[in-house]
């Protein structure tokens, strides 16, 4: 039994023409002890995707099982458990409570599992002094660094020990320094045992995956297995592009969806022959 | 699963760095919690004081008051000062025959100036009879009250209007002109407990003259305003009152024109008066408390909005709507409670204040002091509940994306 799995799941938004897909029948299986990368340009339904396999949201068709319990039947309540249970999100914008001190941020997730206050303040300064913060403990998130603060949410994210670790651009808002900081922690992360998805726009942080997924226009483009400590095959290249469309098919009317939904059979595997067309203009600078 | 404690310290901090807005918020309960505290107590200050003007003469005295068309405002028996009264000396006369019957006095209030060091122009002037000292408690402070009719230049002072009157604080021996006419100071009454609503029976600021005097002067019966009426030791005061007034009816010629009074039971004027005031004092406490239940719920619906990204983020870590909603409730609690508290505290002081520096005197009711703090506490909490409920409802999503 893998631990996600997505069957076509989609996520709409929006009614009529003004309907906007950012998951377009996803199909993807993650097993346990995997660490996947995420990258696509902007908009193309990355957020969405952690969102929907964090439990944050909930897809609009199509089914998604975590541990083999199907997503759709579980009430808001077992969801609140599972996000506080098994699985850890870190956010591009950290997410941490501007009113608590470092302590207290990270010991938020034991408060809410019921844990004493003897055992949260035991267990966060423990998880503040593995990601190497053990001396700003009582320091508040606004005179914290950007890296300081991501590893105060990454140590909130591992608190509870959570199966898999979800973070959407944990390095976004990072300086290359800060960002290898933060990595390292994620493979740390990896190596004990734990599932990790992240999301980048940084080719170079595809190193600390074992599978790189491209995304665009909601759907996955590639998904690549390689090992750890290379670049993704792609990365470089692929993701930036402009989205395909062909002069020949905006006279005819030919929607970018309607092509979408033409190439959907072959995406589950590598489309190598579609790549080779696209422009590889970057728009987001490699190195952030 | 047992989180509250954790939640009252995430409540109170939170309280605490919003400090500006939550104080705002509590001001409303303070003020509800104050409202109703002294409302109440200074209704029950005047109960109390219309109670001792009441028993004042003590438990085996009824008191005779003509029944007149002209009501008071508030449906009383009161009778304005000269208005044509058909009590008489012979009334007083036809009620001494009674077997029960101890004594009687009349109590008649006349107008005219007096003047002994100053002039005041328009005092009250009660002529009675010797006898009426027997009927009051307080002592006097100085000198005796006027005995029998060779003392017939005589008057006694209440201790407020000594002061209007003379220079010296003691003017026991000292005379005053009234109609034209000298009068010795023969006494000076310890203070009365002068309840702030009764006008007719100041007797701090009253000079008692004697009756027959005043008839001398005049040379018509001064129209007699009450008669009090006291009964011999022993006797049965609900029968005592009834025959008293079936003997004034009876001379009367039948006519129901006076009514009869214990002095130990409220009148009924004092009766409607207390109504009204608790009436009142409800009608302020339930205003009082929608108002500071309604500050509660705006400033929980400012807070839901503002933290809604907050919301976001501790749903995002695992916080279920339950433990949302108990925040927010804890929030709502610790707000109420300090309101409370200060409410109770500022009540207090409100008390002690109006002690010192106004005639009421309020008294420390102490079952609204403790109900008062609680019904606060329960609305606060009720008008937060409702925000509450709307904030543990967010989807993460939304409100994570909220800013
Ligand atoms: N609440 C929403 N309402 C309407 N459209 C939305 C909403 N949220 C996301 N979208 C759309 O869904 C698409 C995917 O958004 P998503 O946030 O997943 O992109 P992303 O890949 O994470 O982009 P980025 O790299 O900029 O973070 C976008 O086109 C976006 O406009
Ligand atoms: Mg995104």
């Amino acid at each position: 039994m893998a631990l996600i799995e997505l069957k076509d799941v989609s996520k709409l938004y929006g009614f009529g023409d003004a309907t906007n897909v950012a998951l377009d029948e996803v199909t993807l299986t993650i097993e346990k002890g995997e660490c996947v990368a995420v990258m696509g340009p902007s908009g193309c339904g990355k957020s969405t995707l952690m969102n929907v396999i964090g439990l944050l949201d909930h897809p609009s068709h199509g089914d998604y099982y975590l541990n083999g319990r199907r997503s759709a039947r579980l009430g808001s309540s077992q969801r609140a458990k599972l996000r506080r249970d098994k699985i850890g999100f870190i956010f591009q914008s950290f997410n941490l409570l501007g009113r608590l001190t470092a302590i207290d941020n990270v010991a938020l997730p034991l408060l809410y599992k019921g844990k004493s206050p003897l055992a949260r303040h035991k267990i966060a300064r423990a998880m503040l002094e593995r990601v190497g913060l053990h001396d700003r403990t009582y320091y508040y998130p606004h005179q914290l660094s950007g890296g300081q603060t991501q590893c105060v949410a990454i140590a909130r994210a591992l608190v509870n020990d959570p199966e898999i670790i979800i973070a959407d651009e944990p390095t976004g808002n990072l300086d290359t320094e800060s960002s290898r900081l933060v990595m390292e922690l994620l493979a740390e992360i990896h190596k004990s045992g734990n599932t990790v998805l992240f999301v980048t726009h940084n080719p170079e942080l595809t190193r600390y995956a074992t599978r790189v997924m491209y995304m665009q226009d909601g759907m996955i483009k590639h998904d690549e297995q390689k090992p750890l400590g290379v670049v993704g095959r792609y990365a470089h290249t692929v993701i930036y592009g402009e989205p395909e469309s062909h002069e020949d098919d905006d006279i005819a009317g030919v929607s970018a969806l309607m092509k979408a939904r033409e190439r959907n059979e072959p995406a589950e595997k590598p489309a190598r022959k579609t790549t080779k067309r696209r422009k590889t203009t970057k728009k987001r600078g490699g190195t952030k | 699963m047992n989180i509250s404690n954790g939640n009252l310290r995430l409540a109170y901090e939170s309280i605490r760095t919003t400090k500006f807005r939550s104080t705002l918020t509590m001001l409303g309960i303070i003020i509800g919690v104050v409202a109703v505290i002294l409302v109440v107590c200074i209704g029950e200050g005047v109960k109390r004081q219309i109670g001792q003007q009441v028993v004042r003469y003590g438990d085996n005295v009824v008191v005779v008051r003509p029944l007149s068309e002209h009501r008071g405002i508030l449906g009383g028996d009161s009778v304005p000062v000269g208005a044509a009264a058909p009590l008489t000396l012979k009334d007083i006369e036809t009620v001494r025959r009674l077997p029960a019957v101890a004594a009687a006095v009349p109590l008649s209030s006349v107008s005219g100036s007096i003047k002994g060091d100053r002039q005041v122009n328009t005092p009250l002037v009660i002529a009675t009879t010797p006898e009426f000292a027997t009927f009051i408690k307080p002592q006097l402070k100085y000198g005796g009250f006027f005995e029998a009719s060779q003392d017939a230049n005589q008057v006694v002072l209440g201790s407020k209007i000594v002061s209007d009157l003379y220079n010296d604080s003691m003017p026991l021996g000292q005379t005053l002109s009234y109609r034209g006419q000298e009068f010795l100071v023969a006494g000076v009454f310890k203070n009365f407990n002068a309840p702030p609503l009764s006008i007719e029976s100041n007797f701090n600021n009253a000079v008692f003259i004697p009756y027959d005097t005043v008839r001398n002067l005049t040379g018509v019966e001064p129209s007699i305003y009450e008669v009090l009426v006291r009964a011999k030791p022993g006797t049965n005061m609900p029968a005592f009152a009834r025959s008293v007034q079936a003997t004034l009816v009876q001379s009367h010629g039948g006519a129901e024109d006076v009514a009869v009074s214990a002095a130990g039971k409220t009148g009924s004027g004092t009766d409607q008066t207390l109504r009204l005031l608790t009436l009142l004092t409800m009608a302020a406490a339930v205003i009082a408390f929608v108002v500071g239940g309604v500050g509660i719920m705006n400033m929980m619906f400012v807070t839901v909005t503002e933290r809604i990204h907050e919301i976001g983020i501790r749903k995002a870590i695992g916080a279920t709507n339950r433990q949302i909603l108990k925040q927010f409730i804890a929030e709502a609690f610790v707000i109420s409670c300090l309101g409370a508290v200060y409410g109770v505290v500022a009540a207090f002081a409100g008390i002690g204040l109006l002690r010192l520096y106004t005639s009421l005197q309020p008294i420390v009711v102490w079952p609204i002091v403790i109900i008062a703090p609680l019904v606060a506490i329960a609305s606060g909490v009720l008008f937060g509940s409702i925000p509450a409920i709307k904030a543990a409802r967010k989807d993460p999503i939304q409100a994570l994306r909220h800013e």
